[in-house]
């Protein structure tokens, strides 16, 4: 599938994703595991792409979680 | 080892100790949680540019839906017709994302479809399909689904039925 003009934008088709997902989610809370089971992304990709944002305060982390 | 102590009964006490493997259900940790930062420097500007409907992302969708089986009728609402601002107005009120009216098509990769296309849109897609006879029947009778759907703000991506 060719990749869409925000994934080259952005680089990277998972972030796009996860980007989706949260503005759709928005303004409710979401937790790691939503983000891997709607983005249907690997947990190693989420953990880095969810840094990334969080490294520049697009979302806040609320709870470290168990 | 000691000997092992019996109870009156003869039978060998239960030994109080954990099992090595105790089968139950996996739990799955929700891992930490977060939340958009509203206050984000490019919030708003980031939100609609992601949220956007792309007329490319349109023909994509088409050409999917169309490989899917032979489909004589898709309809799009809610989910995908939103831009940012309307989000929460559209999506309450409509009552199908995604419509299709197919007589022929493989149900496994129909659910494959469904579940990529839910990781693209970030959001569960409310979806419906049924076979040409049963959507004409309906179509005919007025029914209050049909009649929603395509009353309410939809686009046709394709349209085989002449409606």
């Amino acid at each position: 599938m060719s990749k869409s003009v925000l994934d080259n934008l952005f680089g990277s088709r998972a972030r796009v994703k996860i980007l989706k997902f949260i503005f759709r989610t928005h303004p409710e809370q979401f937790t790691f595991r939503d983000v891997v089971q709607r983005t249907q992304e690997s947990e190693d990709i989420v953990k880095k792409e969810l840094a990334v944002l969080e490294s520049m305060h697009l979302v806040r982390r609320i709870s470290n979680g168990s | 080892m000691p000997p092992k102590k019996r109870n009156r009964t003869g039978k060998r006490k239960k030994k109080a100790r954990t099992p090595k493997r105790v089968v139950r259900p996996r739990v799955v940790m929700p891992g930490p949680t977060y939340v958009v930062n509203k206050e984000f420097a490019f919030f708003n500007e980031l939100h609609s540019l992601i949220l956007k409907p792309s007329p490319a992302e349109r023909g994509e969708l088409m050409r999917r839906i169309a490989s899917l089986g032979r489909v004589k009728l898709a309809v799009i609402s809610g989910v995908f017709l939103n831009t940012p601002d309307q989000t929460a107005l559209i999506d309450t009120n409509a009552p199908t994302d995604l419509f299709l009216v197919a007589d022929d098509y493989s149900k496994q990769k129909l659910s494959a479809f469904l579940k990529a296309l839910e990781s693209e849109v970030g959001k569960e897609i409310k979806f419906g399909i049924m076979d040409r006879e049963e959507f004409m029947y309906r179509f005919g009778m007025f029914d209050r689904f049909v009649r929603v759907l395509l009353e309410g703000p939809h686009e046709k991506l394709i349209n085989k039925l002449g409606i």
